[in-house]
């Protein structure tokens, strides 16, 4: 298990390294620059400045090189949309994602797997009405989702409509209620597709296990139906679940650029798609580098827990 | 053999809360109207306003994106400032001020008794100082080009702790006007860093808000990246309301920071927000409407907007050089022609959802000071469009639907606009069907803002459909909009000689309005330039939006503008009469 572990950290050093350092020639590569956010109609010697500041005037080698070096040092650049640096500002956005992806993969699972346990071992109408449910929820992107409930907590005053927390909230007890009052919506509209995805593996897991000799022959020694889908299927069916949980990781990570935007989220989803657009260089290579580390963070959980439900795989790997 | 484990109760349950919740969700009441426009504001309470994006600095001599120039006027004052709802200069820091007749000196006397925020008097050296930043080469501050006059910077001394005097090198047009643009800052908190080479990275969103001081309505209380400003009043402000009441009249404004506009509407709508950053989207106006009938939002008509959505072709010589296109591009009958074509009544009713008026060129009615309605118009005529074609040389010859020129080169352009924006979208298609009917086809490409800028700076394009923005209703405040060798004079910028006879003349016209202070003259000189525009259409215009502005029925005192920010710009006279929804 060990040199499985170190196997993996090893890689996700690679892709982390790999994922900052592609963005940042992508960004540098693209049309436009951040001198195009400067105002409208910069002069050229605001221009140049510019440009001089973020080393865009000097060859992509030397600027990468510049950065790798600084970054080797926990120093990744100025944000020249923030003008502050980036280490901290990606910091704090990765770390309110966190929150967020936390509560949405804790909602998702719980939801997903229940409904997943009803819909795969039962087919009344209560399983139609969850099974349609979940294609619809699997259908929707997540924009359309977050307004949508973004428009139901603004007409019902349920939960609060945006942000992370109340100008209110002082200390720090209060500050923790407050950001569990605000997660409701972006949770929601996060954990919708990736619950219904995973209802709809861990019902075809279920449902597939509850086909197999061994469960046929519990319920002939007079097991009842209830402990045989949950003592005896589902376990076994779970690998259906832990298997694509750094994919669910991932797709949580996408999904939280439109959630956070709806739902003014301060998170690395929304804190990436305002670097992009503003051309913020480094910042774009700051929020690559977490982002692969949270996506490689979610591949290596997956694989964990693939690994204990089934120790057969960590040999392979 | 069945396996069926019974979860019906898990069924019911989830059916009882779906339609309890869908029954909450429909009788959710709706907030009391009110009627509260002669509710004269009293003192105390929160407001709420939404903004699109954190600021980037707090230095008001270095930032200059929207959301820094707003916390930048809640915080700093200004010499002079500019009434956004009459467009007149009216005195701020500057009590009173005289001119001497050949307009090169005014002499200018601070308020008595004036103190920064925390306490420290105010005085003309903190004016000298500030003048002295922003013309700092170490400071790199954009406002330094506006305080140049005929090429020379404006002189500033102080004879006494309340005098300041400004000399300028040459007589202005718009004189004193341009102190609008220039905060006032703090000498004794900004020195150092001047001194140091350190001012340009001083007063970032970082520093501590007690750190930040300043003369404006409100002081910082706290900045969260991402989620909001907070500002309270200060305690010292200067300034009273026409009925001795100390300003501002709210103890705490919050800067909420809201990205998705269309989330902005819903929280504005559902209470959790008071005023927005800016005017609606056209798209935005009928919900609104609905909401006001509802009696959920106050909805007012703040004008024709200053700026108005323009199409142009790269004008640009160098740029063009291997570009046959380019010999009848640059004829202004092919531009008139286009002119023709589009019937801008149309335009208004489908691009602005009938919210615009028609117009010829850049100054808009609602620049009520400078608009000059006697230029040329171009009333429809498809019949006149294809005749100037034909004059031009250009005819459709091989039947294909697009003219051509006798070399066989044809009428075909990319124009490339900024995508995701509706107006932009109906615009560029509307423009697209209309050109089309005279032969000339037009490939809409919409692009990233940043990319389309860049292409814009690079003069890497072929045609443009954007909203270029004015940065002052003074045309003297646009000259690098209108002199040829101006950055931003975008269909053809930073020529070395003017490219054309008629931009000579505008050039020559331009300079003299900007160094005449007769009002009159400067007037019937801009006329004139917008004559010559219109005759010649470097840029077609065909509608100036009507804005519209939603805010919450508890906000008081407010004095729209058409300029931005229409509401936040009078932030200190703004009251509120109940409390906010909870968030």
């Amino acid at each position: 298990m060990v040199g499985f572990l170190a196997r993996r950290l090893f890689y996700c050093a690679v892709l982390v390294v790999m994922t900052a350092s592609t963005a940042l020639l992508l960004t540098r590569v693209a049309p436009g620059d951040m001198t195009t956010s400067l105002r409208a109609f910069p002069t050229t010697r605001e221009i140049n400045e510019e440009r001089a500041r973020f080393a865009l005037d000097r060859p992509f080698a030397v600027q990468w090189g510049n950065w790798a070096a600084s970054a080797i040092r926990f120093d990744f650049g100025e944000s020249s949309r923030y003008r502050r640096p980036v280490g901290p500002l990606v910091l704090q956005a990765a770390g309110n994602t966190g929150v967020l992806a936390i509560g949405a993969l804790l909602v998702a699972t719980v939801a997903g797997v229940g409904l997943g346990i009803v819909t795969g071992s039962q087919s009344g109408l209560t399983s139609g009405l969850i099974r349609t449910a979940s294609i619809g929820a699997v259908s929707l992107p997540s924009l359309l989702t977050s307004l949508a409930l973004l428009f139901v907590a603004a007409r019902t005053g349920w939960f609060p409509t945006g942000s992370m927390t109340s100008a209110d909230a002082t200390n720090a007890v209060n500050h923790w209620a407050d950001v569990a009052r605000h997660l409701p919506v972006p949770v929601l509209a996060l954990a919708l597709p990736v619950a219904a995805a995973f209802e709809r593996l861990q019902s075809a897991a279920l449902a597939e296990q509850l086909r197999q000799p061994f469960v046929l022959a519990a319920a002939a020694r007079g097991v009842s139906p209830r402990r045989l889908v949950l003592r005896h299927a589902w376990p076994v069916s779970v690998k259906a679940i832990t298997g694509v949980y750094g994919i669910a990781a991932g797709s949580l990570l996408s999904g939280s650029f439109a959630v956070e935007i709806v739902t003014a989220w301060p998170g690395l989803g929304r804190l990436t798609l305002e670097a992009l657009q503003a051309r913020d260089i480094y910042l774009v290579a700051g929020c690559a580098a977490v982002g692969a580390a949270v996506l490689s963070a979610g591949m290596l959980l997956g694989d964990v827990l693939l690994a204990l439900s089934d120790p057969r795989t960590s040999d392979v790997r | 053999m069945s396996i069926r484990p019974s979860f019906r109760f898990a069924g019911v349950l989830v059916s009882l809360v779906v339609v309890a919740a869908l029954w909450l969700f429909w009788r959710s009441p709706s907030p009391p109207t009110s009627a509260l426009d002669h509710v004269a504001p009293a003192h105390g309470g929160q407001l709420t306003a939404g903004i699109r994006a954190d600021p980037k600095s707090f230095n008001s001599l270095v930032a200059f994106d929207e959301p820094s120039v707003i916390v930048s006027s809640l915080l700093q004052a200004r010499l002079a400032r500019i009434n956004r709802a009459t467009f007149e200069l009216e005195p701020w820091l500057a009590e009173t001020w005289e001119m001497t007749p050949d307009g090169r000196k005014y002499t200018l006397h601070l308020r008595r008794g004036i103190t920064w925020s925390d306490g420290v008097p105010l005085t003309s050296a903190d004016v000298l100082f500030t003048f002295r930043a922003v013309t700092d080469k170490r400071v790199e501050s954009p406002l330094a080009d506006s305080l140049v006059v005929a090429g020379k910077p404006i002189d500033v001394s102080a004879p006494d702790d309340r005098t300041v005097v400004l000399t300028f090198p040459a007589p202005s047009g718009p004189g004193i006007r341009l102190l609008d643009t220039l905060p006032i800052l703090p000498k004794h908190k900004l020195e150092g860093a001047l001194a140091d080479g350190t001012f340009r990275t001083s007063w970032l969103t970082t520093t501590a808000p007690s750190d930040i001081v300043g003369a404006g309505p409100f002081v910082l209380k706290s900045y969260v990246t991402g989620q909001r400003v907070v500002l309270s009043r200060n305690e010292r402000y200067w300034r009273k309301s026409a009925d001795g009441m100390n300003l501002p009249f709210i103890d705490e404004l919050i800067l909420e920071i809201v990205p998705e506009q269309t989330a902005g509407m819903v929280r504005l709508e559902s209470g959790n927000l008071d005023l927005l950053q800016s005017e609606l989207r056209p798209d935005d106006v009928a919900s609104a409407l609905k909401a006001e009938a509802r009696g959920k939002l106050k909805v007012i008509e703040l004008g024709v907007g200053t700026d108005a959505d323009a199409f142009w072709f790269c004008l640009k010589p160098e740029a063009r050089t291997k570009d046959r296109r380019f010999a009848f591009v640059q004829r202004r009958e092919f531009r008139q022609a286009l002119s023709h074509a589009v019937d801008r009544e149309e335009f208004a009713q489908i691009v602005f959802l009938d919210a615009a008026v028609p117009i010829w060129g850049p100054v808009t009615p609602g620049n009520k000071t400078w608009f000059s309605p006697n230029v040329r118009r171009y009333p429809p005529d498809l019949d006149k469009a294809r005749a100037l074609l034909r004059d031009i040389g250009l005819e459709d010859r091989n039947g294909n639907g697009i003219v051509e020129a006798a070399d066989g080169t044809e009428a075909r352009f990319t124009v490339v606009t900024q995508k995701g924006i509706a107006s932009y979208e109906r615009g560029t298609a509307l423009l697209k069907e209309r050109a089309a009917m005279i032969g000339v086809q037009l490939d809409v490409a919409p692009l990233e803002a940043g990319v389309m800028i860049q292409k814009m700076m690079a003069s890497d394009y072929e045609a443009i459909y954007m909203r270029p923005l004015m940065t002052d209703l003074d045309p003297a405040g646009n000259m690098d909009m209108w002199l040829s060798s101006g950055g931003a004079h975008f269909w053809n910028l930073s020529q070395a000689t003017p490219a054309t006879e008629w931009e000579k003349q505008i050039d020559d016209i331009m300079r003299t309005q900007a160094a005449t202070v007769d009002r009159m003259r400067r007037e019937e000189l801009f006329n004139q330039v917008q004559q010559i525009f219109a005759d010649n259409l470097p840029v077609l215009y065909f509608a100036a939006p009507r804005l519209y502005y939603a805010h919450s029925t508890r906000v008081t005192g407010v004095m729209p503008s058409v300029l931005r920010p229409p509401v936040l710009w009078n932030a200190d006279s703004l009251g509120v009469t109940a409390p906010p929804r909870a968030n």
